[in-house]
């Protein structure tokens, strides 16, 4: 019975992003294959996990704000009957029917592909499937297990949980001279989303269990897939090319291994961040207006996940400035990366302080083990390879529509790593972690974007055109368009 | 990537499975002549009729200077000689010219230690002769004889000398001596790549893909072998456009997924192993249980007993241990208590921030004393306060302070 419970609450947030976004009718156009693909229900049910998460634990926030208790019926009930009325004002609206989740599953099942084609489809599927079971089984049996998943984010959970609200965390010097009732941890200023997720799964199972709890990171690797599969779609690549690259991203070995060894926050970081900056894309490529507002919320959203969420949430500003103004804004960009260039380079060369902190950064990079991370070790598979080939390959095609926006996002990624791999003590600002960690939000956007990549060097005329933005007439966005 | 549409595909004149075929065909020619490249460079030996590879137990493995205890881990060990030394000697009879490598299977070996491989042959058995080790990321390179003047005639016995400070123990699992053939080499190569990742602590930052230390690690072979089929597709299909397609489409792509697919046998083939050693450990057991089983299990009973002589969740509870990972887990176990641990510094925590009513849990933690009969209560040095004994456990104790 207490399994069917906490079925039930990571349904709920699932059910309730999904239920948001056919409210607001996203994606409004339908996939390259048609509405009664399974792009489009892809889509909606890799963003949706994510929203939903999101909106679950601002409810537990205003919850906790009002002194209401953490229990089933406060945070279950009004969202399930939120998720209840939001279905049934999209059914009467005609965004949801029996027909489109027939057409849905039978495009998963028995898409219309050739013989051969088919069978590489269902030994994908089936390859994946393994991978997930592999994946559930370990967070099914195994207690919390990774050292700052104890240290730093279940620390909070199991606080919050037993005392039904928000309990304050503070630092150490705060936490010994104070009397009143506050906590302490190793990162208390960490954000509250993801211990206020592992809460509402031990709310809804109704005891704490450091295994069960760790249930949404699955969700989560299979919410990422199924955005990618839904955003490759719509970008117009084949469904067997969607799949392949959804594959390449779910299969990526510490992506695999975050979900595995559940708990940190990495994972939904990098959910939310490939989201946001996939959702710029689709806006590049339809200009409407629902697709900026979510690339716009998610990417607000990552500083909700992990402190290091704001830099990786400003790495989307270059790609909103290239898509906005697709003529002037590789110039600004660049421009951009400029002065960044150099501020970093005063940095290094002098000593600068400001209010008496040391703004000095010493370059200190570790190559050597940044190649055995990226290129001999097991984390990433082929995928750096991969990057080096097709940017040498593709150079041109990543400055120009509609490539560029995404390309100026993960440059802009690239170029924050650099810095935090060159000057170890902005990584430590940054509480990026380590090398690999540090890497993770960004790496299946950039799986993405070589799949993108490869697609616009060998099928140009298959993809959807880019749109203008709207402006006014003389502005740069229509003559890029056309370039 | 792959069309769907049967008009792209009608356009060429092999069938897919055609198509298919030739990929495969040329991606495992790719793969031999990588392969073929590698041992031509990595295995000097005969490569047919060799020695087979000799190995060397750490049972059979004699410490002549410093400490060391067996244990199912290998030879530990465990402090250096007066000299700061340590000899570890066998003895042998081989051919010297059918063995061409040394190798030690040690780990936890400091950087700063100087590692040297002492032998002596049949040739001038009263002489020793040695030859300088690498020591790299805490183990010991193995060494290439073969191109030694002295490695000559019949060895007779082998020995590794370390000598420096040795501030944490150094196990090692045996010694091999390698004829660097081509079936040893490529053994040995996928020895290296299959062999078993379990999860670890730095597991969560890091992945090897397979043994700790590889010669030719798996991804850049694979990519090696991508790079050199795509030429190869390239160029056939320059040559025979309409049986393979064009340059830049599917069958580049399809060389690239097959690389990715066979590198991500190799994780999942990891993963299972991994759920098969998960599922015996906690399988079938109830969370309390699974603790209990977990590597940590000593410490998890121990805080379950505090747990019980503490009152209601919000006393104040502070953690020690000497151990980082203690100190920071049993913190964790002690929850929804109000706990507090120093997550970077092994320190105990200022008398003046100890209140009466609060409790201190000390576990494997050196410096601390108790007057049982004072009822009194000092760590490093400072000014004993009074304290109750509620619990001793292996090692540990839990203190109520008044």
């Amino acid at each position: 019975m207490e399994y069917l419970a906490l079925v039930f609450g990571l349904a709920l947030p699932w059910a309730l992003g999904v239920a948001l976004l056919l409210a607001l009718d996203w994606p409004r156009s339908p996939a390259a294959d048609g509405d009664r693909s399974a792009g489009s229900a892809a889509l909606r049910l890799g963003y949706g996990y994510f929203i939903g998460a999101l909106a679950l634990t601002l409810w537990m926030h205003g919850l906790s704000a009002t002194g209401v208790r953490f229990d089933r019926i406060s945070i279950g009930a009004p969202l399930l009957v939120a998720v209840a009325a939001l279905f049934a004002w999209a059914t009467r609206r005609n965004r949801i029917s029996v027909a489109a989740v027939r057409n849905a599953t039978s495009a998963l099942v028995r898409p219309q592909l050739t013989r051969w084609q088919q069978w590489a489809w269902m030994l994908l599927l089936a390859w994946l499937g393994l991978r997930f079971a592999s994946i559930a089984a370990e967070i099914m049996w195994r207690p919390l297990y990774p050292w700052d998943a104890w240290g730093q984010w279940a620390t909070k959970a199991r606080v919050w949980f037993e005392f039904g609200r928000i309990v304050p965390f503070v630092r150490a010097d705060v936490w010994l001279s104070t009397a009143t009732a506050v906590y302490f941890d190793a990162a208390p200023d960490n954000p509250s989303t993801v211990p206020l997720l592992q809460v509402w799964s031990c709310v809804a199972l109704g005891r704490w269990d450091d295994s069960a709890m760790n249930w949404p990171w699955l969700c989560m690797l299979l919410a990422l897939a199924l955005a990618v599969y839904g955003s490759l779609r719509s970008a117009g690549l084949s469904l067997l090319g969607a799949l392949i690259g959804a594959y390449l991203v779910a299969s990526l070995p510490l992506l695999d291994t975050h979900a595995a060894l559940a708990g940190y926050a990495d994972l939904m970081l990098a959910g939310i961040y490939t989201c946001a900056a996939l959702a710029l894309h689709r806006w590049v490529l339809r200009r409407h207006a629902c697709d900026a507002a979510l690339a716009l919320l998610l990417a607000l959203a990552c500083a909700l996940v992990e402190t290091s969420g704001l830099v990786w949430a400003l790495t989307l500003v270059p790609g909103s400035v290239v898509a906005v103004f697709p003529r002037r804004g590789p110039k600004l960009v660049a421009f951009g990366f400029g002065a960044a260039a150099l501020v970093v380079l005063a940095f290094a060369r002098f000593e600068l302080a400001l209010l008496g902190h040391s703004l000095h950064l010493d370059y200190q990079p570790r190559w050597h083990s940044l190649a055995d991370a990226y290129l001999f070790f097991g984390n990433w598979h082929l995928l750096w390879y991969a990057v080096i080939a097709l940017a040498i390959i593709g150079a041109r095609r990543l400055v120009r529509p509609p490539l560029a926006p995404l390309a100026m996002v993960v440059a802009s990624g690239l170029g924050v790593l650099f810095i935090a791999f060159a000057f170890p003590s902005a990584m430590s600002v940054a509480e990026f972690g380590t090398a690999n960690r540090a890497t993770l939000p960004l790496a299946p956007l950039l799986t993405c974007l070589c799949v993108l990549l490869w697609r616009e060097l060998t099928m140009p005329a298959v993809a959807p055109e880019p749109q203008a933005a709207h402006q006014p007439a003389g502005s740069d966005s229509a003559v890029a368009a056309h370039a | 990537m792959a069309s769907d549409s049967p008009r792209v595909a009608a356009q060429t004149l092999a069938s897919p499975a055609m198509r298919s075929l030739a990929l495969a065909a040329v991606f495992l020619a790719s793969a031999a002549l990588c392969m073929l490249g590698y041992l031509a460079l990595a295995a000097p030996g005969p490569w047919f009729g060799a020695a087979r590879t000799l190995h060397w137990n750490p049972k059979e493995l004699t410490v002549t200077r410093g400490s060391a205890l067996q244990t199912r881990e290998g030879l530990v060990i465990t402090a250096p000689d007066a000299t700061s030394t340590v000899v570890i000697a066998f003895n042998t009879s081989f051919p010297s010219r059918d063995y061409a490598l040394i190798a030690w299977d040690a780990a936890g070996v400091p950087d700063d230690i100087e590692a040297t491989l002492l032998w002596f042959n049949d040739y001038a058995s009263s002489r020793m002769f040695r030859r300088t080790l690498t020591v790299e990321a805490g183990r010991i390179a193995p060494a290439f004889v073969a191109q030694d003047r002295d490695w000559l005639g019949r060895i007779d016995g082998l020995a590794l000398v370390l000598q420096g400070s040795f501030t944490e123990p150094i196990v090692l699992r045996g010694a091999a001596a390698k004829p660097m053939s081509a079936g040893q080499v490529l053994g040995d190569r996928l020895e290296e790549w299959f062999a078993f990742e379990p999860w670890n602590g730095t597991s969560i930052n890091t992945l090897t893909g397979g043994a700790d230390m590889q010669d030719l690690p798996l991804p850049a072979l694979l990519a090696a072998i991508a790079v050199v089929a795509a030429l190869a597709y390239a160029g056939l299909a320059r040559w025979k456009p309409h049986f393979f397609g064009p340059v830049f489409g599917a069958g580049l792509a399809g060389l690239f997924v097959i690389a990715w697919l066979i590198i991500d046998a190799r994780w999942q083939w990891n993963l299972l192993r991994q759920v098969r050693a998960t599922d015996a450990q906690y399988a079938g057991k109830s969370w309390h249980d699974r603790h209990l089983a977990a590597e940590d299990g000593p410490l998890f009973a121990f805080i379950e007993q505090v747990r019980a002589k503490l009152p209601a969740p919000t006393a104040r509870v502070f953690m020690v241990a000497d151990a980082h990972y203690f100190r920071d887990r049993g913190a964790y176990h002690l929850y929804p208590y109000n706990v507090y641990f120093d997550p970077s510094a092994n320190s105990m925590p200022p008398p003046s921030a100890v209140r009466p009513g609060d409790y201190l849990v000390v576990y494997q933690r050196r410096g601390v004393q108790y007057d049982p009969s004072r009822q009194r209560l000092r760590w490093d040095g400072s000014d004993p306060i009074d304290a109750e004994l509620l619990l001793v456990g292996k090692g540990a104790a839990l203190f109520q302070i008044r």
